[in-house]
């Protein structure tokens, strides 16, 4: 295994995040420090739904519900108790006194969508190409309407608040980076290296001796576990939130930052958050600028959206694969010269 | 282990409607070559779909060192010691060449240093060391080619059954791969079936033969007599030599 490789990618994607971290510090900007903690949460979403999409080849549309399972998972057990009556009105007697440390709670949010993710998506594992990407979105509608529902944990529609604010930036740099090792670890793992072959041909595996449902599985429930672990992260950052923001839209921002950073690398996953993290806090101060000086006769919404996906239109066409499609960035120098042939 | 077969009896194979095999029967024991011929059309490569678990049998049974596996899924039966290649080369393009060979011993279990060291000594042996870290899908054919014999080697069988592994190749590289698949046998002990169009090659390379014409066995044994048999003939050249 291309273990110096494997290290010299790890390092060229932490030095950005560890750059970023840097200068917050050292600018003390709060709208920084913001920018920078979003960013990183990105990162652990993107690189989440990598390391699925990634390595065995299939669009995934559930991912945001996973990180909404965890968000609320975690909510649950961390507002404190005297703001549960006001927060979870309908909240289970069991879980009205519960009210453990933020840390703990985002933990726990991850298990929960981990049991979750391997009990509902065993059966759909079996499924491939545009099958698959279809019940991955009816998983996502599903786990949405859920937590419209289930008052009792949730608090319906309506916002939930009361969240400690514990996500610091530390924290969130933290979580990104350990994320981008595991997802790199996991690429070059055994189960790694078997469901990217199964990628490429599913027939050719299977004469190898490649169970794919069972690779596809454990893709899938750890690619969940890490989208949880950015609703955790989020929701103790953002402090409030409801349903709405676990479904299409973040759904579609996901999407875009992983097609065009390229979902076969992790390299690219970081490459595109990085790249549309910051394009979108551009275009939001365009927008607020443009609403200031009243240039126009409405006010000027949607523009981040309409730039993601003429981007990521773009892309589709002239750059399928993403940025990086290929080799990861610690591997880049070795495309060598055709001589040896 | 040296006496294990991989044993196909009376398989019957209909799509829609269509007799693909017919009550066909064929023993490959471990240690030898065996060719698989006939007309285009005659079953072949339904033969192999079906000991390899890509098709399954409408009706017959097959067994590999005595163990029934008929109807069994190909990822079970290529963890049994059962290997192939494809009419149609199939790697896995975005993977590196040493990746490819690296996918096939971890799927039978090996950790992934084992696997490597595997894979580069096949790589030596097939002349392939200098494409190691090559995209697959950037190699031309006929190293292709030799990368998929190589892969299905990294898996260690017991029986490898080649689907037309000289097909599309130059008399120069046909005849570098003769001297790699002769000397398999012997050297790793495994059960060599072989489906090729080139003659020349079946003939100098196979211990046995065993020819399917319309999905039907019309002669087995060795290649001599085979080769005189006057059904086999017929099949080949047409009712008016006979």
């Amino acid at each position: 295994m291309p273990w110096r490789r494997l290290a010299l990618s790890f390092l060229l994607l932490a030095l950005p995040v560890l750059a970023l971290a840097g200068a917050v510090q050292f600018a003390q900007s709060l709208l920084l420090e913001r920018i920078a903690i979003t960013l990183c949460i990105n990162l652990v979403l993107v690189v989440g739904l990598q390391v699925f999409m990634g390595n065995a080849g299939i669009l995934s549309f559930a991912h945001i519900g996973f990180m909404g399972v965890g968000a609320y998972a975690a909510a649950v057990l961390s507002i404190p108790a005297q703001m549960k009556g006001m927060a979870l009105p309908d909240l289970y007697p069991l879980l009205e006194g519960v009210a453990v440390a933020p840390m703990v709670a985002i933990l726990a949010g991850v298990a929960v969508a981990a049991l979750v993710a391997a009990l509902v998506s065993y059966p759909l594992m079996r499924l491939s190409d545009a099958a698959a990407v279809i019940t991955s979105f009816a998983l996502l509608v599903v786990l949405h309407t859920l937590m419209l529902h289930w008052s009792a944990v949730t608090n319906g529609p309506r916002t939930l608040f009361g969240l400690p604010k514990a996500t610091t930036l530390g924290l969130a740099a933290g979580a990104a980076l350990a994320v981008i090792a595991v997802a790199l670890l996991f690429k070059e793992s055994r189960t790694g290296l078997l469901l990217r072959a199964s990628r490429d041909d599913e027939i050719a595996a299977g004469a190898i001796g490649v169970r794919i449902p069972a690779l596809r599985w454990r893709a899938f429930v750890l690619s969940a576990a890490i989208a949880a672990l950015g609703g955790g992260l989020w929701g103790h950052f953002i402090t409030s939130f409801s349903p709405k923001a676990f479904y299409l839209k973040e759904t579609f921002v996901v999407l875009g930052m992983l097609v065009i950073g390229g979902a076969s690398t992790v390299s690219g996953a970081v490459l595109g958050t990085f790249l549309v993290t910051l394009a979108f806090e551009g275009l939001r101060a365009v927008e607020g600028a443009l609403n200031r000086a009243q240039l126009f006769a409405g006010q000027v919404v949607g523009l981040t959206e309409v730039a993601l996906a003429c981007a990521m239109i773009l892309f589709l066409i002239l750059r399928p694969g993403g940025l990086l499609p290929t080799a990861e960035i610690g591997a880049l120098r070795r495309t060598r010269p055709e001589s040896d042939r | 282990m040296a006496d294990a077969t991989l044993e196909a009896s009376r398989i019957a194979v209909e799509f829609a409607g269509l007799r693909a095999l017919d009550g066909v029967s064929l023993t490959l024991r471990q240690g030898e070559i065996l060719g698989l011929i006939g007309p285009n059309g005659s079953g072949k490569t339904t033969l192999v779909n079906v000991l390899t678990g890509q098709v399954r049998p409408s009706s017959g049974s097959v067994h590999c060192a005595g163990e029934p596996i008929t109807g069994l899924a190909p990822p079970a039966i290529a963890r049994r010691g059962i290997a192939r290649s494809f009419q149609i080369v199939r790697l896995f393009t975005n993977l590196t060449v040493r990746e490819n060979l690296e996918a096939a011993a971890v799927a039978q279990g090996a950790g992934r240093r084992e696997a490597a060291v595997r894979a580069d000594l096949l790589l030596e042996e097939f002349g392939l060391a200098g494409y190691r870290d090559e995209r697959a899908g950037a190699l031309s054919y006929g190293d292709e080619r030799r990368v998929e014999i190589a892969r299905a080697l990294a898996a260690g069988p017991r029986f490898l059954l080649l689907d037309e592994p000289a097909a599309g190749l130059n008399e120069a590289e046909s005849d570098a791969l003769l001297a790699l698949l002769a000397a398999l046998p012997a050297e790793r002990g495994l059960g060599l079936l072989i489906i090729d169009h080139d003659m020349r090659l079946i003939m100098r390379l196979c211990h046995r033969l065993h020819v399917l014409a319309s999905g039907r066995t019309i002669a087995e044994g060795d290649v001599v007599s085979v080769r005189r048999a006057p059904q086999v003939i017929e099949a080949y050249l047409g009712t008016a030599h006979a």
